[in-house]
């Protein structure tokens, strides 16, 4: 492969790397959800997507989830909590 | 309540805990009496301070502590420094400034600062350079550090892990895989951390050194979260390259910003063996934002590390891409005031301090680290750790340089806005294209005939001139800067024009 082909190709997937936590850390209060879908807009690992009028977290987050937390502030309902993973669990940033 | 054995038990370890966190007899000639035997016997560990997070915040906090004689626990809920809260960044001239135990390091990552790049490109699709500047450091500025260079960039991961080393060898405890889910409380003042299964360590100051979304700051009730228009989404892509390619090609150059209309702005760091792309831009990466206009900072940066001068550089320096980062920073355009409460303190981004143009912050994270562990010394040997004495911080804090780069700051923060507006910035760049090429660069034309345009040039643009007047004037009297007659009436003028920014999608 060319250098000049590999520059441009980004896979956030491939190129990042989780350790799946044990327990969940983001949860959605369904009661609270007005199906606004900021959550799913800023998600930079697109781990949300409005079905119906409500939000839905990826069932494989804790596998792709890189704890930005960005779906926790974007919420102005307060239906989505955001903590953190267990210790040593959750991404990993192996080079820089 | 029933009294049995074991109610009498927890009231004597009670009265010993209230005991051994009434500091009073701790205190010999200013030392500090190591107090974890005691706690050894209550079933919990006791400090002097507890540092919760082990970013560059919490380890200059600790290196501060441990060096002035306070027992220091620090808990990290990663592995190793920076496996989480990991990317490059860059270094400010400052820190080279305030802190003396940087000077003369050496880490492999490293590469130093001395010409900032700013290119401007064309709208999209194109995206083609249209004008660029580079500059080097300017002999104005006020330390010789900063008139020799800008910044040094450097990775995250041996940052972190030096200055986390630096706070052990000062005697500080460092504790990896601690997820901390609790505050221990003793009347009005927080007193401890629980962690995730159960242990718990008692001190009398926490310090809460563990990011923006601050887990101390929520169980202590200072705040849930910040809001949307008070946090960026920053995406980055890390790319290995080529040392000697990147020796060539960018030399010094390590911070390159890349504009252009509709664009919140790329940022291109360059270190030692590999460079970073983040953005896109601090307005455009705002949540607030991102939720108004739909448009995805992830996407957009994706997209736009694809325009032809960035991938030109890329392949320049054989750039391969290894790591996808991601990380909210907050970006406030004024100083929090919900930075301590009784036995807490809260430094870095934990505490919102992030400067108002680009989001810089590490620098901030160590000065009011060591800040924080400074007024600790002084709360703990006075025997006051309650909010009416820890509110000593906010105050230092206050009077610090971390705060006067807030000021003018809700300007600084509009100061992107033009730049990710597309009209704006599209005029502002074909502006300084105009002026440059007409005032000297061109050979196409008689000069006579090009300089003459300048007046039209000038007079074509003033509404976007004027969109920066009204940012740099008000910025400068609120600096309590004297302004010049003249530019006090175009600064009038400026705020008739409005706000700057302007059109974005709507939903």
């Amino acid at each position: 492969m060319s250098a000049r082909k590999k520059a441009g190709e980004v896979d956030r997937f491939a190129l990042s790397e989780v350790i799946p936590a044990t327990r969940d850390f983001i949860r959605l209060d369904g009661e609270r959800c007005t199906g606004c879908g900021d959550c799913a807009v800023v998600c930079p690992m697109d781990l949300w997507e409005l079905r119906g009028e409500k939000a839905v977290l990826a069932g494989d987050y804790k596998e792709k989830c890189t704890e930005c937390g960005s779906c926790f502030i974007a919420c102005e309902e307060d239906a989505i909590d955001f903590s953190y993973p267990p210790g040593g669990t959750g991404v990993v940033f192996k080079f820089s | 309540m029933r009294y049995g054995r074991k109610a009498s038990a927890r009231a004597a370890v009670k009265a010993l805990r209230a005991f051994v966190d009434g500091n009073k007899w701790r205190q010999r000639k200013g030392r500090y009496v190591p107090l974890h035997y005691i706690h050894g016997i209550t079933g919990v560990r006791g400090y002097d301070v507890i540092v919760v997070g082990a970013g560059p915040g919490g380890s200059t906090a600790a290196l501060t502590a441990a060096e002035a004689g306070m027992k220091v626990l620090v808990l990290e809920r990663s592995r190793y420094p920076a496996e989480k809260n990991a990317g490059g960044f860059a270094l400010s001239s400052k820190a080279w400034r305030d802190f003396p135990f940087i000077t003369g390091l050496e880490l492999p990552s490293m590469r130093k600062g001395t010409q900032c790049v700013a290119h401007f490109l064309s709208p999209p699709p194109e995206m083609e350079e249209r004008f660029c500047i580079a500059s080097g450091p300017s002999g104005r500025m006020s330390y010789p550090e900063a008139r020799e260079f800008f910044t040094v960039t450097m990775l995250r991961r041996e940052f972190d892990r030096f200055l986390a080393d630096k706070a052990e060898e000062a005697g500080a405890e460092v504790k990896f895989t601690s997820l901390v889910t609790g505050l221990a409380k003793d009347a009005d003042n927080i007193a401890g951390v629980l962690l995730e299964g159960g242990d718990e360590y008692r001190a009398p100051v926490v310090i809460g050194a563990d990011g923006v979304m601050s887990q101390t700051a929520r169980l202590a009730g200072l705040r849930d979260k910040w809001r949307p228009d008070e946090v960026i989404s920053a995406c980055a892509v890390d790319y290995s390259a080529s040392r000697e390619r990147l020796d060539d090609v960018v030399h010094e150059a390590n911070f390159q910003a890349y504009f252009g209309p509709g664009m919140g702005g790329n940022y291109l760091m360059c270190y030692a063996d590999c460079v970073h792309i983040g953005g896109p831009g601090v307005t455009n990466s705002l949540i607030s934002r991102v939720s108004r206009t739909r448009i995805k900072p992830a996407r957009e940066l994706l997209e736009t590390i694809q325009a032809p001068p960035v991938q030109r550089l890329l392949r320049a320096v054989d750039a391969v891409p290894r790591e996808f980062h991601v990380h909210c920073v907050p970006w406030k355009d004024s100083m929090s005031d919900d930075v301590c409460a009784g036995g807490l303190m809260l430094v870095g981004d934990a505490a919102g301090l992030p400067e108002p143009l680009w989001a810089e912050g590490v620098w901030q994270a160590m000065y009011s680290g060591r800040l924080a562990a400074q007024v600790a010394r002084e709360a703990i040997g006075e025997d006051d750790v309650s909010a009416a004495s820890l509110a000593r911080y906010l105050d230092r804090l206050r009077e610090s340089p971390v705060a006067r780069e807030f000021v003018g700051g809700a300007q600084l923060r509009r100061l992107f806005e033009v730049l990710g507006d597309p009209r704006a910035a599209g005029e502002m760049t074909e502006m300084m294209v105009d002026l440059t090429v007409n005032m000297f660069m061109s050979g196409q034309e008689p000069k006579a005939q090009t300089v003459a345009r300048a007046v039209p040039i000038l007079m074509e643009n003033l509404p976007v001139l004027m969109k920066l007047l009204g940012i740099y004037v008000p910025m400068i009297q609120e600096a309590g800067g004297e302004l010049p007659p003249q530019l006090a009436a175009l600064g009038g003028m400026g705020a008739l024009f409005g706000a700057a920014g302007g059109e974005e999608p709507q939903r």
